[in-house]
């Protein structure tokens, strides 16, 4: 009963009702699209990291990984020591460099070079898997893996034969050491930007072509414990910090928190602009009813008059109010949504950031909460105007009625 | 003190990459300049924000590597310089140093090898020749003019300032929707006295008018107020990241242009919301709105 005069009472003024749950709907959009904002990195970030199940990156010491050009110089000793670990279940150690391409579109493109049963930086889309580097003449040309982007600017198919090289001379105009490849086949990188040409080869032979200096050198390792935990990770952490004085090891959670750190701008934009919308919402509602109320003093002075009790009088308008934030956080779902969307196509234009990399994602835990705020706030804003038309002297508002 | 100048095609390299650890042990020693300085000794230049954290001074001795754990070379710090105010590095927390092109080369064994280097065209306006004659003959490299390289790397920024004007439009929505709520509410509130003012003579243009006006100065008021409100937020942001990232940097900014422009486009959005609630409600009978 309560709830069908309330509705009535919305029903009544169509055109203040629908801009009312407009604008909690937007409002509600915005809470809800900065709420994905907060979480979405942290989550797509943690995903992307462990996409391929490694949980610590060993980089050179003092850096991030790929932050720097630096590299770990006695590479093997390092991986062989973390393969050893009976807590480690696989390590992919990765050499990183720019390798220039004879005769192409594109004269250089980012390589990475990688062990192919535990590398964990890209899936197959097309094509086969690099192989390893035989020497000797008879054998087959060493395959290699591409990224579409190279395929794309550089103008080469799966199936073509290419010569990359390194340590160009350019008063000679030779190359120090060049090797001919197959591009094998085509994947999907997983920490490259979408825009960067990349290659991926067997470390071997990438060392191979950088010479003699990078014979034992990597970029960085992923590790994976054996154990998921966190505190098992960290343990491992720690065995690495302690035995290996030359590199940093960091997990997940340690590179989520430096990542969250750089992006911390759109963290705390996501909090004030939040934080606006909750207000919005809450003073739209709290006017909205305020203003209803004040209109309806003769209507509810009736109710009292006629036996309406004091509560059911601030049910119903309470149940306004309520009925105003939830249609508008309906609404604010879908366009909330659809904004998202958009503000991701945005912001997936960053340069240098994975393209598997999003801004918003739904965290259906984080999003509900949000919404669930919402509405507390929206219904909260009607309480006190509920009480004020629950509290009206009725013959006052009675003759003032009548007098008009 | 000598002199650090940054060589134009110095090498970019972070700390990581001349080794961090041999400089902290010498920060720990603490060894200041006393005149007894080798003369191979070469002077290097470290950012005011590294000079801080690990307690060093003009004249210090360090002792820089480029893989961590090897002695390296000597140097002194001659120079300490403040970092630009660049918003591409803000959120970078690394520490930079700055050293001869040849120390750097000869510390990281790359021979006559750099990253890239910067050319000056005689008079500037042969830019496209001079470029197209280097990219013909370049081996290994190519050659872009420094307006392109801005372009590429501003695009952080591009992208930043398209997501700050999606959320501006959002914005706007949310602020539209609510001024036309509030008008419309504030306008019906006093239908009877609207009712009486039609029932007197006053015509309907005359009332939109003056709800127009009222919407207006409303506005008004609220963008003074919002102006104030966002100056004083501005000052709260920029201490906020400028200890946060320990930069110089302007976050943000209320120029008289901002102001005039949230100014006007709230007088727009006013106006509109109040002719829009003025004309709905003149649209109807005197006596329908006194309820008779």
């Amino acid at each position: 009963m309560r709830l069908m005069m309330a509705w009535a009472t919305l029903r009544r003024h169509p055109a203040r009702t629908t801009l009312a749950v407009l604008g909690i709907a937007v409002a509600a959009a915005l809470l809800l699209d900065m709420v994905m904002l907060a979480t979405g990195m942290s989550e797509s970030f943690r995903s992307l990291l462990l996409t391929r199940g490694y949980q610590l990156r060993v980089s050179p010491k003092g850096t991030l990984p790929f932050d720097s050009e630096a590299t770990i110089d006695g590479a093997g000793a390092i991986v062989r020591a973390l393969r050893a670990n009976p807590d480690i279940k696989a390590v992919s150690p990765t050499l990183g460099s720019t390798l220039t391409i004879d005769r192409s579109r594109i004269p250089s493109a980012f390589t990475l070079g990688l062990e192919r049963d535990v590398q964990g930086d890209y899936t197959i889309e097309a094509g086969s898997d690099i192989t390893h580097a035989d020497s000797g003449t008879t054998a087959p040309l060493p395959r290699i893996v591409v990224s579409q982007t190279f395929l794309t600017r550089a103008g080469h198919a799966i199936g073509d034969t290419i010569t990359i090289s390194s340590g160009l001379d350019a008063q000679l105009r030779t190359s120090a050491r060049s090797s001919r490849v197959v591009i094998g086949g085509m994947g999907r990188f997983i920490y490259v930007p979408g825009e960067t040409p990349v290659i991926a080869l067997d470390l071997a032979l990438l060392r191979q072509l950088l010479g003699p200096s990078y014979r034992d050198r990597m970029s960085l390792a992923m590790a994976e414990s054996r154990r998921g935990d966190s505190a098992s990770v960290e343990a491992v952490r720690a065995w690495i910090a302690t035995t290996q004085p030359r590199v940093t090891a960091i997990s997940t959670e340690t590179a989520i928190r430096q990542v969250e750190e750089r992006l911390s701008y759109f963290r705390q934009l996501a909090f004030v602009l939040g934080a606006i919308s909750l207000g919005i919402g809450f003073l739209l509602v709290a006017t909205l009813v305020t203003l209803s109320v004040n209109e309806r003093r003769g209507e509810i002075a009736v109710l009292r008059a006629i036996g309406t009790q004091r509560i059911g009088v601030l049910q119903q308008v309470f149940l306004e109010g309520l009925l105003l934030t939830s249609a508008g956080i309906v609404g604010g779902l879908a366009l909330g949504l659809v904004t998202a969307q958009w503000l991701n196509g945005i912001l997936r234009d960053f340069p240098g950031l994975p393209s598997a990399f999003d801004f918003f994602v739904w965290s259906p835990a984080a999003g509900w909460r949000a919404l669930a705020l919402l509405l507390t706030s929206g219904t909260l804003a009607g309480l006190l105007p509920a009480w004020r038309a629950a509290s009206i002297p009725i013959a006052r508002a009675l003759r003032e009625e009548a007098i008009g | 003190m000598t002199h650090v100048l940054a060589a134009a095609a110095a090498l970019a390299c972070s700390l990581g990459a001349i080794g961090a650890t041999p400089l902290e042990a010498q920060r720990a020693s603490g060894q200041r300049d006393s005149g007894q300085r080798d003369s191979a000794q070469r002077g290097i230049a470290i950012d005011a924000r590294m000079a801080e954290d690990l307690g060093l001074a003009v004249g210090a001795r360090v002792r820089i590597s480029s893989k961590p754990g090897e002695p390296g070379d000597s140097a002194f710090i001659a120079a300490i310089y403040e970092r630009k105010a660049d918003p591409a590095e803000v959120a970078r927390r690394e520490y930079r140093v700055r050293l001869h092109l040849d120390q750097l080369q000869q510390l990281m064994e790359l021979d006559d090898r750099v990253d890239r280097f910067a050319v000056g065209t005689r008079d500037g306006q042969s830019i496209d020749s001079a470029l197209a004659r280097i990219n013909h003959v370049a081996f290994g490299f190519r050659a872009h003019k420094s307006r392109d390289v801005a372009v590429q790397s501003s695009r952080t920024f591009r992208v930043v300032e398209r997501f700050h004007f999606a959320i501006g439009i959002i914005t706007v929505v949310a602020s539209a929707v609510f001024l036309l709520c509030l008008l419309l509410l504030s306008v019906e509130e006093r239908k009877r006295d609207i009712a009486a003012l039609r029932l007197m003579g006053i015509s309907r243009a005359t009332v939109v008018r003056a709800i127009v006006i009222e919407a207006a100065i409303v506005s008004l008021i609220g963008s003074v107020i919002g102006a104030g409100i966002g100056w004083i937020a501005s000052l709260i942001v920029n201490a906020h990241f400028q200890e946060l990232y320990r930069t110089p940097l302007v976050f943000a900014l209320l120029t008289p242009q901002i102001f005039a422009f949230a100014t006007g486009l709230s007088l727009v959005l006013g106006i509109g919301s109040g002719a829009a609630a003025g004309w709905r409600l003149v649209k109807s009978s005197p006596l329908a709105l006194m309820g008779r």
